[in-house]
């Protein structure tokens, strides 16, 4: 009865999609290694926010930390979601990063989710809160969640180094996920943006604007690209520019892509804008190369893009009893690494087959079964 | 008997109908009345509808009936075969089960059952299975029984009507989801009176049906002939069995379980020898049923606990339907029935071993022929004979010598043992280790170098014959062969492959012999599209039937082998990328987004940008759409090569390629088009088939009488129900198609093992005592453990204590729960929600009300069915349930509260504000209550300000001694008494005791009852001990002494204010009264004269109104006795009226429906 067997896991590698499905399918975990060889090892500070942010939403979780930090135990308890929750999510990481694992953890609660997220909405390590609008929401209407509860707003926009931005967030909960046989992908029909700036000039963003047209225009007329000029409070705390694009296809599929460029925060970052750290890129060639980024997505091919693979993977293995069947273009890493840890945690395996003729892989599975056990029953 | 066939051309007596006499009357008089009635439906203005709102009404019923019938469509995931249906025969001890049992498998199968042990699984049909199990008579077995029933035989000693087995056995059933139930009513011979018979027959169906429903199938079975039921009747309930349909219950479609029919003991021996109480290995074998089993499922053996599956094998079914058996021979008898426990059956598969039952006479029959040792007769020997010769000549059990020739073979490498399914009927070539079998073997279109392959692995030693591996199905088939017609056991267990040879093979070690095909194949493995991604992502695949599964999962396990490189073709070597990613780094960061910035196109070129174009809407639409039918079609084309990964196959899938190419994708499109009409068309013929079968069944019939003609036009209107049921059909169609797609070992890795199929599952750490206690009467239920049900937390449920139940339950008394497969002992606390839905503790539960319990024990998903039980033993005369539940959800924390009064004193009065004592204990506690409501006795209400201050209140200070602390100000509406007693009430949370204790009463002798915990009541009565009293509780005679007031004084100085009339008046007392009450008075005598006649006057006026009086009385009495005269009359004529009237609107009633039903 007392003994808790605690599935063992190393390194802070997939820390989301395990804790996620650790959640949902009430697995202890004890994960261990994590950054020990690191010249500061332990958790790093959004991983803590992140357990901070199940802690938030769960009923009587268990999480306990090693002196060094190098080793985490987690015994999740009930989602039970509500509303009027506030998480301040950090600096280190975007939003985009919480807002993954949390819209799937949302699904699954007692109770609506109402949160307010602060800290960094766009980010180019993470996906924008942008897309989360205008392609994840969609993505997941696909597997049956209502379209009504789901919501997102932005209050204010906040880019690193100092962030400031807020996010409000409202997610249904469902009693389970429908599942979809979802292969053609269609064609594109029309290609929308937001192209944003803080705390810099309102040019910035045309220019972006008309630079990542230039390219599409070749390919395709209706092209539409608004701009959101954020100025004083809603503005957050550092300056930065960014763009956010989605390919809507015939079939309804939606490819998204974005980007953000802003100084980088203090002495950790280097890899991203490693060779120009006091200059930024200029804001013509940073829509001219996003714009290149979607048609290379769009050129892989599949019904969603490589960031939202994983979401993808994971709506699927968490349908009811039913063969769902998604088509992706190349697999990512990032879709990779949730493909095994779905293997390990959901006991789902998918079979994959590529298709040589277009490029893309057919992913087939048999869903888990995964019914919202924490809804009460009148 | 007289008839014979010489009587063929003799013609019968045609029947003559009646032409006069009574029964000829009746029948014209029968002819008469249809025709009237037919005449009277002519007329359809005399039977419309007179008034609107009846039409209404009747219209508004109709639709609302129509929509009760309605039942959300369910969703049926069993696919393939259905695995045998349960009927499980319950009744008291001494009616007539076994009986039963036995009766009905002479009438199956034409042979009989010595005894009734454990499941009997028998052929009823060319479509049906049924497996009969006897129901335990002890609660537990019962609990079990219903769990995994799908058709309960109820028996019902009609000699002594109901007992109350037969109804705890209902309500079980209820609780655990209701499958479908049928009465059987014995012991009817008993009785001599056929009007007795009759009557009592009606009695217990009605009994019968208040139980279940109106109409629920009672069967009733006359008596016995030659100690047996009479052949006819059985053959009818074997029909009724045999129509019968279950319908799918919600927690059996969602859990998988195994009804096991067999169960065997494996633990090495050597370790019982050691100490015969270890913990033991056993394996059960039965049906899956329920739903797909995972491998990573944990299992709860029925009264035994949770156990992680150690290895999960299927078998070929031991007992398969007719239609699914391949009849090998026509010696081949078809198995018609299966029951190891009860010792029937032949044959007995094992995973890796065939046991054999013999008759003792068969035995002396093979030994005799031994030792006579006829050479003449060695040649015409039967197979069989010989293999049973061979096995009897064994001097040591076969398991030893399969481990010795294990070792002998391959001690190099310490392997396991490799598990097989005895699965497909593909009878292959018998892979021996001699060459020239081999060489006749080959296929024929096999190419060149798939030649010398088999040839390189054949002439190798006995290793190279696990070089079979491409092919799995095979494997498995040749070691069934192998197990079964060779004569040396040297040979047997040569066909013992195992997972760790294989990798042995494809690594460095294997290298030497396999190098040569390998290099004719790099070109073309170069060449192949087809890597296996599978492979990639999910490291090496585990992908062999039986499982052993890790509580440790160790990720990132997948070490490049060659293998993997080898079979990489040159385009996909960017994928190199997604190697590395699993190998080294365990701390990367998790990003989503994966592109990088830097590596682009330039999109700006023209034909890089015109490579796309067709993916936009403004290229070329057929190509775009061609893309996704291409795709799709040769994904099918991949499935089917797929399992293939040697070099065959790369010539047939060019070959497919170029097929592809040249018929471009006109082909493909209509392809598509047909597969997908194809799917419509069978989702279109299952919903009519469910369709048709529903409107078959009774209720609905019935319905349609009723509902009469609105029937049909409500059938059109329901168009949402059509749609909800088509769309779980075309779900259903297209998982089907989805699912036969794949090869066998990856559809097993998918959606794990399939309902239906006969499943081995080895079992670890099993504690001795289930061996020991094994009783095959009482079948194991094995059940699998879905979503975080391993859990243990709280559980909120809706209970009510059943109406049969004497007591009411108390709170935190220990009762025993069944929920899911569970069975478990737990101390509840009951509670109802308030209005304000806080949740309020109730020491008893109520009588006749729901109420929630909530308890500590392992999770059980909501809307879960729970039944409590108090006591487990058998000679408890009254009913044994106690109350039924349902789950309303599930914490980790309860949240239930009592109510707490704090009582204190006050200790100093100011104006409004008093100090008041005893209420809390520290001022600390003060602090925790500030702001708090508070009460006088009187009523008068008032507020915690805060802890008193210490000059203040604590006067014991002052005096040296030590501060008393809690002291609280508190301020009031008014001014309190000191006499006033002051209340503060409060809620107090609850603590839900954390205990449970599961039932494992497969871990003792069945006939000893269970003992868990006991209930306070219990202890009292072994020990004696009165129950304890609280002399504050108990109730007295209120003793009110009289109040006494002090006297009212009023200051001096006020005094001197007051006026005269309000000043106290300080008179003496006087000893004397005053000369003017002493005086007497004396009349004059004109006065007295007068005072006379007044008195006179008055006593006239007084007789005469006296007089007046008793006349009126009578007056009014009799008026009285008038009137109630005159009212019994009226009263009379008026019930006439009314009953004459009720008849009037009767009758015109009873014509008006007639006229509507006709």
């Amino acid at each position: 009865m007392g003994k808790i067997t605690y599935k063992r896991l190393k390194g802070s590698q997939n820390m989301r999609q395990r804790l996620l499905l650790a959640t949902l399918k009430s697995t202890p975990v004890l994960i261990e290694d994590i950054h020990a060889d690191d010249t500061l090892p332990g958790l790093r500070p959004h991983e803590i926010s992140l357990l901070r942010l199940f802690e938030k939403l769960t009923d009587d979780c268990l999480i306990e930390i090693n002196e060094t930090g190098t080793k985490l135990k987690y015994k999740p308890g009930i989602i039970v979601g509500g509303s009027h929750l506030v998480h301040d999510c950090g600096v280190s990481r975007a939003i985009g990063y919480f807002l993954e694992p949390l819209i799937l953890l949302g699904l699954f609660a007692r109770k609506t989710l109402v949160i307010i997220l602060k800290g960094i909405t766009n980010d180019s390590k993470d996906p924008s809160v942008d897309t989360f609008r205008s392609t994840t929401f969609p993505l997941l209407k696909r597997f049956g969640v209502p379209s009504e509860g789901l919501k997102l707003e932005i209050k204010s926009r906040g880019v690193s180094p100092h962030g400031g931005g807020e996010v409000h967030l409202a997610i249904p909960t469902v009693q389970h996920l429908t599942a979809t046989m979802w292969t053609d992908e269609g064609m594109v029909k029309r290609i929308r943006g937001e192209a944003f700036t803080t705390r810099v000039s309102v040019q910035l963003g045309n220019e972006m604007i008309y630079a990542a047209r230039g390219i599409f225009n070749r390919l395709l007329p209706d092209v539409y690209i608004a701009s959101d000029y954020r100025k004083r409070s809603e503005a957050g705390n550092s300056s930065g520019y960014g763009i956010s694009l989605v390919a809507e296809t015939t079939s309804g599929c939606c490819i998204s892509a974005d980007t953000t460029v802003s100084y980088p925060r203090g002495d950790e970052e280097e890899d991203i804008e490693g060779e120009e750290k006091k200059e930024l890129i200029p804001a013509a060639d940073v829509g001219e190369k996003l714009a290149s980024v979607l048609l290379e997505e769009i050129e892989k091919g599949g019904v969603v893009d490589s960031t939202h693979q994983g979401l993808l993977f994971l709506l699927c293995a968490l349908c009811v009893n039913d063969v769902s069947k998604v088509r992706v273009g190349k697999l990512s890493p990032y879709g990779i690494e949730t493909l095994r840890e779905i293997r390990d945690f959901l006991d789902v395996q998918f079979v994959i087959k590529p298709d040589p003729s277009t490029g893309t892989v057919i992913l087939k599975c048999w869903g888990s079964g995964m019914k919202n056990l924490s809804r009460k029953t009148t | 008997m007289a008839m014979d066939s010489g009587a063929d051309g003799q013609s019968h007596k045609a029947h003559r109908s009646r032409h006069s006499g009574a029964s000829a009357k009746k029948k014209t008089k029968a002819k008469n009345k249809d025709q009237n009635s037919d005449q009277k439906q002519q007329n359809p203005k005399a039977f419309a509808f007179r008034s609107n709102a009846k039409a209404k009404r009747l219209q508004s019923r109709a639709v609302e009936k129509e929509q009760r019938r309605l039942h959300l469509p369910v969703i049926d995931r069993s696919y393939g075969e259905l695995p045998p249906f349960v009927v499980v025969v319950q009744g008291p001890p001494q009616v007539g089960k076994s009986l039963l049992i036995k009766t009905l498998v002479k009438h199956y199968t034409k042979h009989n059952l010595p005894d009734v042990r454990g499941p009997i699984t028998i052929v009823s049909g060319k479509q049906r299975r049924l497996q009969f199990v006897e129901c335990p008579n002890d609660i537990n077995g019962m609990i079990d029984a219903a769990k995994f029933a799908d058709l309960a035989l109820l028996l019902i000693d009609g000699s002594y009507g109901f007992e109350m087995e037969t109804f705890e056995f209902l309500n079980i059933l209820q609780v655990h989801g209701f499958p479908k139930v049928m009465g059987v009513l014995t012991h009817l011979d008993k009785f001599k009176d056929v009007k007795k018979l009759k009557k009592t027959k009606q009695r217990l169906k009605h009994r019968f049906w208040t139980e279940i429903y109106d109409g629920a199938k009672l069967f009733y079975l006359s008596g016995l002939i030659h100690g047996k039921y009479p052949k006819r009747e059985v053959h009818n309930l074997a029909r009724f069995i045999s129509v019968m349909k279950f319908p799918p219950l919600s927690w059996r479609t969602s859990h998988p379980y195994l009804l096991v029919d067999r169960f065997e003991d494996v633990t090495p021996p050597e370790r019982v020898q050691m100490n015969s109480k270890c913990d033991r290995n056993v394996t059960f074998y039965g049906y899956l049923r329920g739903c797909n089993l995972k491998k990573g499922t944990k299992v709860h053996i029925a009264g035994v606990g949770d156990f992680s599956l150690a290895g999960v094998t299927g078998l070929s079914d031991p007992c398969p339907l007719p239609s699914a058996a391949k009849k090998k021979g026509l010696r081949d008898k078809e198995k018609l029935f299966y029951a190891p426990m009860s010792g029937l059956g032949d044959l007995l598969y094992d995973k890796d071993a065939v046991y054999i039952n013999i008759n003792d006479q068969f035995v002396q029959y093979s030994k005799v022929d031994e030792m006579g040792g006829t050479t003449n007769k060695e040649n015409k020997r039967d197979v069989g004979e010989d293999l049973v010769k061979s096995l009897q000549a064994v001097k040591s059990p076969i398991d030893e010598k399969l481990e010795k020739t294990k070792i002998s073979l391959f001690s190099h490498n310490g392997r396991k043992r490799r598990k097989a399914i005895f699965g497909d009927g593909v009878d292959h070539s018998n892979l021996k280790s001699t060459d020239e079998e081999n060489e006749g073997d080959e296929d024929d279109d096999s190419d060149n170098d798939n030649d010398e392959g088999e040839n390189d692995r054949s002439n190798e030693d006995n290793e190279s014959c696990s070089g079979s591996e491409f092919s799995d199905g095979d494997e498995e088939d040749l070691k069934s062969e192998d197990d079964r017609s060779n004569e040396d056991n040297e040979s047997c267990s040569g066909s013992e492959f195992s997972d760790g040879d294989k990798e042995d093979l494809k690594s460095e070690d294997g290298m030497g012999n396999i190098s040569k095909w390998r290099a004719s194949l790099v070109e073309r493995a170069s060449k192949k599209q087809n890597i296996n991604l599978m492979q990639l992502v999910y490291g090496k695949s585990a992908s062999t039937s039986n499982t052993s599964t890790n509580e440790v999962k160790d990720d990132s396990e997948n070490e490049e082998s060659d293998e993997d490189e080898f079979f990489k073709p040159k385009g996909q070597r960017a994928k190199n990328s997604i190697e590395g990613l699993g190998g080294g780094n365990i701390n990367t960061e998790d990003c989503s987004k994966s592109t990088k910035i830097s590596e682009l196109k330039n999109w700006k070129e023209e034909e890089v940008y015109e490579s796309i174009r067709d993916r936009f809407v403004t290229g070329d639409w057929s190509k775009g759409a061609l893309r996704n039918q291409m795709s799709e079609a040769k994904t099918e084309e991949d499935d089917i090569d797929g399992d293939f990964e040697d070099l065959e196959t790369g010539e047939k899938y060019e070959s497919h390629q170029k097929d592809d190419s040249s018929n471009g994708g006109i082909q493909k499109e209509d392809d598509d088009a047909i597969e997908e009409r194809r799917l419509k068309k069978l989702a279109l013929r299952a919903k009519f088939d469910a369709h048709y079968d529903g409107s078959e069944s009774p209720e609905e019939e019935t319905d349609v009488q009723n509902g009469g003609k609105f029937h049909r036009s409500q059938a059109n209107d329901s168009g949402y129900y059509d749609k909800l049921k088509e769309e779980i059909e075309l779900q259903k169609q297209i998982n089907i198609a989805e699912l036969d797609d794949l090869d066998k070992t990856t559809r097993l890795e998918i959606e794990g093992f399939r309902t239906g199929m006969y499943l081995r599952l080895e079992v670890h750490d099993v504690p001795f005592e289930m061996i020991e206690y094994f009783d095959p009467c009482h079948p194991i239920l094995v059940g699998g453990i879905g979503l975080g049900e391993e859990n243990v937390g709280y559980m909120q449920t809706r209970l009510k204590r059943h109406r049969w139940h004497k007591k009411v339950l108390k709170t935190r008394d220990p009762i025993i729960v069944s929920i899911g497969w569970r069975r478990y002992q737990t101390t509840p606390v009951y509670a109802i929600e308030d209005q304000n839905g806080r949740h309020r503790m109730l020491k008893y539960t109520p009588e006749h009300m729901h109420c929630l319990a909530m308890f500590w024990g392992p999770l059980a998903p909501p809307k879960t069915g729970v039944l409590a039980v108090q006591n487990l033993s058998n000679n408890q005369a009254a009913f044994r349930i106690i109350a039924t539940a349902y789950v309303l959800e599930f914490n980790h924390a309860a949240r239930i509260v009592k109510k707490i009064k704090l009582v204190g004193y006050p200790c100093k009065i100011f104006k409004k504000t008093a100090l008041i004592k005893d209420m809390f204990t520290s001022d600390l506690e003060v602090a925790r209550f500030e702001g708090a409501a508070i009460r006088t006795v009187s009523g008068i209400r008032g507020q915690v300000k805060k802890a008193a201050k210490e000059e203040i209140g604590n006067q014991p200070k002052k005096k040296g001694g030590q501060a008393r602390e809690g002291i609280a100000r508190c301020t009031f509406e008014d001014r309190i008494l000191m006499s006033d007693i002051v209340f503060l009430r409060a809620w107090t949370q609850v603590e839900v005791p954390q205990f449970y204790n599961a039932l494992t009463t497969s871990l003792q002798p069945r006939q000893k009852t269970w003992q868990g915990m006991k209930t306070v009541a219990e202890l009292r009565r072994e020990h004696n001990l009165s129950i304890p009293v609280n002399k504050d509780s108990l109730y007295k005679p209120i003793e009110r002494k009289p109040r006494k007031f002090n006297p009212l004084v009023i200051p001096k100085a006020l005094q001197a204010d007051l006026p005269f009339e309000s000043k106290p008046k300080n008179i003496p007392h006087r000893k004397r009264p005053l000369l003017e009450d002493r005086r007497a008075v004396v009349m004059e005598p004109h006065e007295r004269k007068v005072h006379a006649l007044v008195q006179h006057l008055q006593l006239i006026r007084n007789d005469k109104m006296k007089k007046r009086k008793i006349k009126e009385e009578e007056k009014r009495k009799e008026v009285e006795a008038q009137r109630a005269k005159d009212e019994q009359v009226l009263r009379k004529r008026r019930r006439e009226e009314r009953q004459e009237r009720y008849r009037e609107q009767d009758k015109l009633k009873k014509k008006i429906r007639r006229h509507v039903e006709a």
